[in-house]
């Protein structure tokens, strides 16, 4: 990755380095597959169950998982895999009723009893070490036009409107956006996305489009910007997300851009551009709406607690001044130190460790070389690196 | 059968194919049996660009100095591994005993790219505080000896 990369730019191997940051924190293939298997098993039992309540019930990812857009979250070791659980039927039912039912259900198996914890508006299911299923009851939302459904509030009290997989196809319109790029010689976000379509499920793919890799840098950012904070505080994923895939939109048609790395920053500045601010009986009122169904503000926490958006404002002078920050950098370990700071040792600590192995590997090998402009390559065209053995006085 | 011993290159030889390796781009002085040869190089593109000196009298020893940025600075306190003098920065670049390098080799095609490997492990070391890029220490005769920082 560093030595036989055939260009000589510093931005667009920054852009591979975060880019194997993130592809690192991601829910591997194999533990997606995994879910996959247990969701379509819980999807099952809870179809088949006899109980009128529960007939035709299907249940689809939604979230992170289904966007491609995972972050291994920090201070545990699962991660979250959001589903929904919908029943598509119109007649009325409780929230509070609805997701009994499911939960009682559930608990009738033996393998989900012991799995399973209540949570406020889902039920979820813990596989130790791998991952947690959220299953979140929804209904069909009459009122919406545009496929939308239904989901408790926090409360279990009354039907909220959401529309997951709306939400699901727009954020794909948005991610298969193409960039424009000056030189056209960075692409290693977009290389392998090409001539992708949208997938069903979220394939294993070696190199994401930039849209998902920046929802993910701002996620992994925020994780470790509150790591030691009120958890409250932390701007939730959705609006990270939201605000991130307008900004894309807008940033992508509205200009040619140098590299990616210089259209990442760009992104990142234009984020809050996109957060509705009105005054409402003298108060700042925030909105992040979701645009594939009416009545759904992304933002609506922030209105009770106003700090949550001074929070977010704060969390993002922060990821935009690290950006910019690694987009000035010299030396590598002022990138690496710059990475750590801003994402965390592990990551960064993976991929300088491959790095090294790299030059190790091509010097021990003999492939090792020097060109012009880029440096040490594994390049038929560079200077070998003939054989030497450091040596030298030793420091006191 | 004796393999043919290969001739020994001369300054004014050394110098001309240092001034047309692009890898070592820069501008030099032929002397009497010597030369110095000024150059900068940034070992890979996410690394600094570093000013070096090499200089080079005939029958003796490369001598290899890193001018801009200073190393000590950058090592903050640390006694910087694989060189000769902490200031001026000499390099260590290879091991004299075993002939790794002789008065045959072209300068631009052993010296030049061993620098790169240097600094490349030097920027690593800055990090780490662990030489990765093994060698030895005549002292001690250890490989990847773990230096402290200095007291």
């Amino acid at each position: 990755m560093l030595l036989d990369h055939a260009g000589f730019d510093r931005k667009a191997r920054i852009v591979t380095i975060l880019d194997e940051m993130m592809g690192g924190l991601e829910i591997s293939p194999s533990q997606r597959e995994l879910a996959q298997q247990r969701y379509e098993a819980v999807g099952r039992w809870l179809a088949s169950s006899g109980v009128l309540m529960l007939r035709d019930l299907y249940i689809y990812l939604q979230g992170s998982t289904a966007l491609g857009t995972t972050v291994k979250p920090i201070g545990h070791n699962e991660h979250d895999v959001d589903l929904v659980a919908h029943r598509p039927s119109y007649e009325a039912v409780e929230p509070a009723v609805l997701k009994r039912a499911i939960g009682d259900r559930l608990r009738e198996n033996g393998n989900y009893a012991p799995l399973l914890e209540e949570m406020p508006r889902c039920w979820r299911l813990v596989y130790a070490n791998e991952f947690h299923m959220d299953i979140t009851p929804a209904i069909p939302n009459a009122q919406c036009s545009n496929g939308g459904e239904l989901v408790p509030d926090r409360a279990l009290r009354r039907w909220k409107t959401s529309n997951p997989k709306g939400y699901k196809r727009e954020f794909e319109r948005r991610a298969a956006l193409k960039p424009q790029f000056r030189l056209n010689k960075s692409l290693q976000f977009d290389a392998k996305r090409a001539d992708k379509n949208v997938e069903p499920y979220p394939v294993a793919t070696g190199f994401k489009g930039v849209l998902r890799r920046m929802v993910q840098i701002g996620k992994r950012h925020r994780d470790i910007h509150f790591v030691d904070l009120d958890p409250c505080l932390a701007p939730i994923s959705v609006i990270i997300t939201t605000l991130a895939a307008w900004s894309y939109e807008y940033c992508v048609a509205a200009k040619v851009y140098e590299s990616e790395l210089d259209l990442a920053c760009e992104v990142v500045r234009y984020m809050p551009a996109f957060i509705e601010e009105r005054s409402v009986d003298g108060r700042r009122q925030w909105f992040i709406w979701n645009d594939t169904t009416a009545g759904e503000n992304f933002a609506e926490k922030w209105n009770k607690h106003p700090e949550r958006a001074e929070a977010f404002f704060s969390w993002h002078q922060r990821l935009m001044a690290d950006l910019d920050a690694l987009n000035e950098v010299e030396g590598m370990d002022r990138l690496n130190k710059g990475l750590r700071d801003a994402f965390g040792a592990a990551p960064v600590d993976r991929v300088f460790g491959r790095i090294n192995e790299e030059v190790a590997t091509a010097r021990r090998s003999g492939l090792l070389g020097l060109a012009p402009a880029a440096g040490l390559s594994v390049a038929a065209t560079s200077v070998p690196v003939r054989a030497n053995t450091f040596f030298g006085a030793t420091p006191r | 059968m004796i393999p043919n011993t290969p001739r020994l290159l001369t300054a004014a030889q050394q110098f001309v194919h240092l001034r047309h390796n692009a890898t070592c781009a820069g501008e030099g002085l032929l002397h009497a049996g010597g030369l110095i040869w000024h150059f900068s190089m940034r070992p890979t593109p996410l690394s600094r660009n570093y000013r070096v000196r090499l200089e080079y009298h005939q029958g003796l020893v490369p001598r290899v100095f890193v001018e801009d940025p200073d190393l000590v600075l950058l090592a903050d306190g640390r006694s910087i591994p694989h060189v000769y003098s902490q200031k001026p920065t000499r390099l260590c670049l290879y091991f004299p005993r075993a002939f790794e390098w002789q008065g045959w080799m072209r300068l631009d095609e052993t010296i030049v790219p061993w620098i790169a490997l240097w600094l490349f492990y030097f920027e690593e070391w800055l990090v780490s505080d662990d030489w990765k890029g093994g060698g030895e220490h005549p002292e001690v005769g250890v490989r990847r000896r773990p230096f402290g920082r200095r007291e």
